[in-house]
Parts: structure tokens; sequence; C-alpha cells
């Protein structure tokens, strides 16, 4: 039985996959051919413009978050109350989590910028979209698990009470979401900034279309050798992220707290910006204001509402048939839609293929085999600094305290910020990429493992330290038998998130344009890189997605997925 | 000379308003071959005072001598059974017997012989390569106790050891640790446990502590005369167990 779930979902799994794989490239194909470009004007590099190119950013960022969020609510919510729409949409995120989206920036560009005959529109929203990949799928997850994991006698307690539909969503569903809705947020505005910046760094430097915002003022002031004026840059989205923080994210989390269903003390919240305690005091008298300010509107929609008798569906026959026509209709269409995308896919990559294959395609797997390489360097470098600080933290309590808010407030900094001046100085520097590449990927790797070990150091039980300390083990003992294993399903944890990370990082990190000369190096992200921006080859772009693609998958299946499982089996702690 | 002596132990903790007194001027002693029950309400400090004794944590205030020496450091000579089993999930019952041995630095052969003696001795024959979350709390504390056993230490410090079993699960485990500390061939003749069971502390030991809480103060040291096997539904036992009662009682 069990078996047998696991094979039909394995079966759809798969098929789903290939379907969306295929609509994708079929979209991706139909309207590559009338692709335009732009060639933008150089930026304003001066400080005086810089509201104005982080207003842009935010702007992007915001409705990218709005969309997510929308999204994350109606898709959680689909996928938590339904086993039938459980089945599909679940995968399915997985899928979409486990592809790196920077690589298909490059088509999302060309798909949208066509779909916008060639307007500056297209390009706002290649980098949308992109964003709301980076930010719309842990947030959808989270708003799942809050639905499924909610305790069933609330569930019962409501249903008792006769309560359906919208009462059912406003009290019970909604609010069970909220915590994990709300951490979610503030993750997906790290990944998102971090996406935002490298939107806007492809679009100035090897892509060349008009996208002003921070990334692309950060670029121009690289180009023209502007240190002052990359500082002020950096500064402003530092401010922004900080302000962020003590307005929105800090009492956002504080009033999520009272929806959780754990009635177990948490553990003390990490007080990241100590500084900013009062201006926290800002976002709960916002809301407030903002509550007293609409209620008179509520209270009218609900006198409205009162008014008019309750309307019940199960009076109207007509209606409900109209509504199941509805349904039974969109759905078709939907399937027709997928039908359409697969077949429409499918044709075109034959089309594709059949094509003469460049020269250059020879050198895909030695390319792969390089930026591997290159990735699995930058994670022995990220792990051999992170480790010893999380043993360091696991010591001392006050190591922990002291390294806890610094590493937030850098790590929430998107390292592609730094691009720029750390290509700026390494290019001057060494004259090559190569060093660069590898600094730029630890950059996109080491904070996600940083902060999953000191989470998991600081999740060792008390009395597991206590023990090893009153049977005497000593430090290197400590550390083999409980510092190491207790910390390694975050470790693992870690690491996944932050191959993710490398592997996105790489496509930025291998191919840069810098004073109108291209620094590359040999490697996967570069290939994909030159097939994009210089030689138009579409047939390239597909084959290094793909062999990108195919060993993301491989590694995640056959070494993440089983040091996970193992992980979770062996090394989990539970009270 | 006392095997342990407690003088004028204080212990406070910096707390959000001002300190925590937790522990205020504990004074006893302990004699070879003795049972002591430290009997008390919760947040009484009982268990804060046996992390003292043990060396985990210094006192504010006063001394901590073990046979006359002044203890500055993890002590050794003690072992302890903690009321959550604190074992490490990831190694198996064997090897989490065994870490005591391996930190004092006994080769592995001697190692392997004697947490193979001291599993037998609680019972768990045949769960060696078994981890802990493969056994039941009863079990779980089995592993516990041959753990800090294994180290034969001279001085045995349990902390709640029986609480969060369930009762009938506690009663077995009483009786064995009884038998076990009489039984010869054990090197391990001193016992203090902790406990907020009034019953266990008068069924266990040949002396109760009574403590107060917040900030516990010894209140009582009674010697407990009743002869062994003893039976919980004796006039004589239940007398007992109500003394001890009427002192928290009065106290709280």
């Amino acid at each position: 039985m069990a078996t047998d779930t696991i094979t039909a979902r394995r079966l759809t799994n798969g098929i789903f996959a290939f379907l969306l794989i295929a609509v994708f490239i079929a979209l991706f194909f139909a309207y590559a051919r009338h692709e335009v470009k732009l060639h933008a004007p150089r930026l304003q590099v001066s400080v005086r413009n810089l509201p104005y190119y982080a207003a842009c950013s935010f702007m992007r960022m915001l409705v990218a978050y709005a969309f997510s969020l929308v999204f994350a609510i109606v898709y959680g919510l689909l996928a938590g109350t339904s086993r039938a729409y459980e089945r599909v949409l679940i995968p399915a995120i997985d899928i979409a989590q486990s592809v790196p989206v920077v690589g298909f920036f490059p088509a999302a560009i060309y798909f949208f910028v066509a779909m916008a005959h060639g307007s500056r529109f297209g390009v706002e929203m290649a980098a949308v979209f992109l964003i709301f990949t980076s930010q719309a799928w842990n947030m959808a997850l989270g708003v799942y698990e809050s639905v499924r994991t909610l305790p069933n006698d609330s569930v019962e307690a409501l249903e008792v009470f006769g309560a359906s539909g919208w009462l059912k969503l406003k009290r019970l569903l909604l609010p069970a979401c909220v915590p994990k809705l709300v951490y979610n947020s503030i993750l997906s505005w790290v990944t998102g900034w971090y996406y935002i910046i490298a939107c806007e760094i492809i679009t100035a430097g090897p892509a060349h279309y008009q996208l002003p915002g921070l990334g692309s003022y950060l670029m121009a002031a690289a180009d023209k050798g502007r240190t002052g004026e990359i500082i002020a840059g950096l500064l402003t989205l530092l401010a922004i992220i900080i302000l962020m923080d003590g307005i929105v994210w800090q009492p956002l989390s504080l009033w999520a707290e009272r929806f959780r269903y754990e009635f177990a003390a948490s553990s003390e919240p990490i007080r990241s910006l100590g500084m900013l305690d009062a201006m926290g005091a800002i976002g709960p008298t916002v809301l407030r204001l903002m509550h007293t300010a609409t209620r008179p509107l509520g209270r009218a929609i609900r006198r409205a509402f009162a008014s008019t008798r309750p309307f019940n569906p199960a009076e109207h026959p007509a209606l409900r048939r109209a509504g199941r026509w509805c349904r039974i209709t969109m759905q078709a269409a939907f399937f027709a839609l997928i039908a359409w995308g697969a077949i429409e896919g499918l044709a075109a990559l034959v089309r594709t293929m059949m094509r003469p294959w460049p020269a250059e395609v020879r050198r895909i797997p030695l390319a792969t085999l390089a930026s591997l390489g290159r990735i699995t360097l930058a994670y022995a470098i990220s792990l051999a600094w992170t480790v010893p600080c999380a043993i360091a933290a696991s010591e001392s309590p006050r190591f922990a305290r002291r390294l806890a808010p610094i590493a937030e407030i850098v790590g929430s900094m998107p390292a592609t910020a730094l691009f720029p001046l750390i290509v700026l100085f390494v290019i001057k520097l060494t004259g090559g990429m190569n060093l660069a590449s590898i600094l730029l990927i630890i950059t996109g790797m080491q904070w996600y493992l940083l902060f999953n070990l000191l989470a998991g150091v600081s999740q060792i039980p008390a009395d597991l330290k206590e023990a090893a300390r009153s049977f005497g083990l000593s430090r290197a003992a400590t550390w083999r038998k409980l510092t190491l294993p207790a910390v390694l399903p975050s470790l693992i944890t870690g690491s996944i998130t932050a191959w993710g990370g490398g592997w996105n990082a790489l496509i930025l990190s291998e191919y840069f344009v810098y004073r109108d000369r291209t620094y590359q190096v040999f490697g996967l992200g570069a290939l994909l890189d030159d097939a994009t921006y210089r030689t138009n080859n579409s047939l390239m772009i597909l084959l290094s997605l793909l062999s990108m693609v195919l060993v993301v998958i491989v590694l995640n299946r056959v070494v993440w997925r089983r040091l996970y499982d193992l992980a979770a089996d062996r090394y989990r702690i539970e009270y | 000379m006392a095997l342990l002596e407690l003088r004028s132990v204080s212990k406070s903790f910096p707390h959000a308003a001002g300190t925590l007194r937790v522990l205020e001027n504990f004074s006893f002693s302990v004699e070879e071959g003795e049972f002591v029950a430290v009997v008390g309400p919760s947040g009484c400090g009982k268990s804060t005072m046996l992390r003292i004794i043990n060396g985990l944590m210094p006192p504010t205030a006063g001394q901590v001598l073990y046979r006359g020496r002044q203890i500055d450091a993890i002590n050794l000579e003690c072992a302890m059974v903690f009321q959550s089993f604190a074992l490490m999930p990831w190694l198996t019952v064997k090897a989490n017997v065994e870490l005591g041995l391996e930190a004092r630095g006994v080769a592995p052969a001697e190692r392997e012989k004697r947490a193979g003696v001291y599993i037998d001795k609680v019972g768990l024959d045949g769960f060696e390569e078994a981890y802990p979350r493969e056994l039941s709390g009863g079990m779980k504390q089995r592993v516990g106790l041959a753990r800090a056993l294994a180290v034969e230490p001279r001085l045995l410090l349990m902390d709640e050891p029986f609480s969060a079993l369930d009762a009938l699960t506690a009663i077995t485990l009483r009786e064995e640790l009884l038998d076990i500390w009489r039984s010869a061939d054990l090197p391990v003749h001193n016992i203090i446990i902790v406990t907020h069971i009034i019953e266990e502390a008068v069924e266990l030991a040949d002396r109760i502590l009574v403590v107060s809480s917040g900030p516990g103060r010894i209140l009582a040291d009674l010697k407990v005369d009743l002869p062994r096997p003893r039976d919980r539904r004796k006039e004589a036992f239940n007398a007992l167990t109500d003394q001890v009662f009427s002192l928290i009682e009065e106290r709280a």
C-alpha cells in the first residue's frame, strides 16, 4: 500500500516535471524568434540619483513580493486542504525549488521582452518574474505546512460549531499560516534582494538592457572605478535592509508569535539589531493606526452584508450547476493548455535538436566539471571557516551572542551587491577572473552554512552538554561525540541550500563585462552567458541549462537526499 | 573524614530583575556508605546543588569538600544520572555506556568488557547495538544508569532519575537500584538522589534532607531507620512520609 502510493507519487512527479519543462521550452522558443535588443543609455553614476535607483529596486521587490504572497496563500491553501491538489502541487514546487533561477534569467528576458514588444516593461516583467520565482516557493510551502499540521481538535472544534467556508478561512486557516508566512517572508526578502541585484547586474553588464536600480548603479560605478559611489550604494542598501528589519519584520515577528500553536516556551529570540528596539515601536503604532483608520470601512461592509440574507448555494441548484460547469471547463482548459504546451515543446525541442550542433557543444561536459570543481572548492573554503566558528559558538555562549547579530546583518546583505566591488579589486589585482569567480561563489554559499550551523549549535540540548562535561569528555571528544553529530542535520540542510546558492552564483561569477571587456573563465556559467549574450545560440543555451539542471538533480538525489535521510534518521534529537 | 562536605554553600544567578537566589547556606556532610535523598518542591535548587557537587558549576559562596579537598573542576569520582536520560541519540547503547570510560582513557578492549558487564547488570543484555530512540523510557534510564555505573564512581549522583518514567516502571527501577547498591561486587556505595517524590526518598534513602524552595534552605535532616525492604503500606513508612510532607507544606 505504502509503496503503491510512493510509486504513484513518483510517476505523477515525473510526468509533471516533464510537462512543466516542456511548457517552458515551448514558450521560450515560441517567443525567442522575435527577440529585440534594447541598448540602454549609460546610467548616471552619482550619489544624487541613488534614492531613485533604490526606489526602483524596492518597487520591483514590492511588486514581486505582492505576487508571491497572493500566490503562496492560494497555492498553499489548495495543496493543504485537498489531497488531489496536494499530489500535483507539492512535487511541482519540489522541482521548481531545485532549479537554479539565475540560469533562466536570459530566457526570461527574451520571453518577456518579446511579449512586451521590445519595451522596457518587458525587462521589468522579467526581473519581477525572476524575483517571484525566488520568493514564492518557500512561502507557499510554509502555508501548506501550517495548514497540514493544524491540530485536528481545533479543526473539529470549529466544525462542531458549524463554521465553514469564509469563517473557517478567516478564523482558523489564515491565522494558522501567519507564523510561517512571516518567517518565510523574511527569508524571501533576503533571497529576493540577492536576485534583484543579480538581475540588475546582468542587465547592466552583459545583456545591456535598461533596468535602473541599485544593482545596475553598483555595476556602472564599478565600471567607472568609482569606489566612493560603490560604498555609498552599498550603505544605502544596508540602510534599507536594516530599516525594513526594524520597522516591518521585527514587529511582524512579534505579532506572529501569538498565532503559534506550540505551547512550549520558544527559545529566546536572537536580538539582532538592539539599537533599533525603539524603532520597533513604530511598526505596531502604524499597524494600530491603519486598523483604526480602516475600522469604519469594515463596519460598513459588515453592516451591508448583515442586512442581506446569508447566501446559501444549496438553495440555488441552477447556480450550483453553473459553478460545477465552470470548474470543469476551467480544469479542461488547464489540461488542454498543458497538453498544448507539451506538444509545442516537444516539437520545438526536436526542431532545435535537428539544427546543426555547434562545435562548442563538445565543451559542455568538461565545462560542467570545471564549474562543479569551482563550487566544490568554494564549498570546502566556506566549510573551513564556518565549522570552527560554529564549534567556537557552541563552547562559548558569549561568542555566539556576539557573532549572531553581526553575522545576521552581514548575511542579510545580498552577496550579489558585493560582486562589482570584488570584481573591481580582484581583476585589478590579478588581471584574471579565476580567483574572483571562486570568491563570488563563496559569497553565495557561506552564509547558508553559517546560519544553519549556528542554529544547529544553539539547539544542542543543555543536558547533553552537561552529560558530556559531567563524564569528563575532553574538548576533542566533545566535538566528536556531541557537537559534530548534533549539528550534522543542520550542516546537511545548510549544505543543500548553500549548493543551491552556489549554482546561482556560478552563472554570475564566470562571466563579467567590465569596462567593455569580457572577463571569463572556462565553465558552464561562462558557456551559458556567452551563448546568451554574444553568440545568441539557443541550442547552446538549452544544452547548457539541461546539463546544469541534470547535475543539480543528480547531486540532490544521489548525495544530498541520502545524507539528509541518514541525518534525519540517526542524528535527529527528539524529546 | 567525611566523603563529602558542603560548608555554607550559596548560589545565585543573574536575573532580569536583580539576582535570583537559588541556594542559601547549604551545610551538610555525607559519610562513606550513605544513601542520601534530597527532597523538596520544584525549583528549590536541589538540582543546582547536585551540579555544584559534581563540579559542573561553581558555588557563589561557600565550599564543597570532597574527601577533604576543595572541588574546583569536574569531579571524576562522581557520575551523574539525568532526569532526561541525556543519552547521545547518535550513539548505540554500548557506545553511550562507554562514553565515560573513553573520557577516562580506558583502553578499548577493557572499555568494551566493562560496558558489557554493566549493560548486563541493568538488564539490557542484547540491546548493545540498539539506538536510544528504539528504547522505552525505562530502558533509556537503564542505559543512563549503566553509563554512570560503568565508570565505577565512588559517589553516584542521581537527578530526579525516575521522574520522567511511568509509576510502574519507576517502582521496578527503584528496586533494581537498591539491589545494585547493596550487592557487594559493585564499588558504588554512596548515592545522593534528588527527588520531589517523597515516597521515593523514604523508600530508598538512609537519610533525607528536606529542602524549602525560593531560595533553597535545608529544613530538616532526617534519619531513616526503617528495615529494608520497606513496605509502603506499613504505618512507620507512612508516618515518615507525612512528616516530610508537613515540613514542606508548612513552609509553602
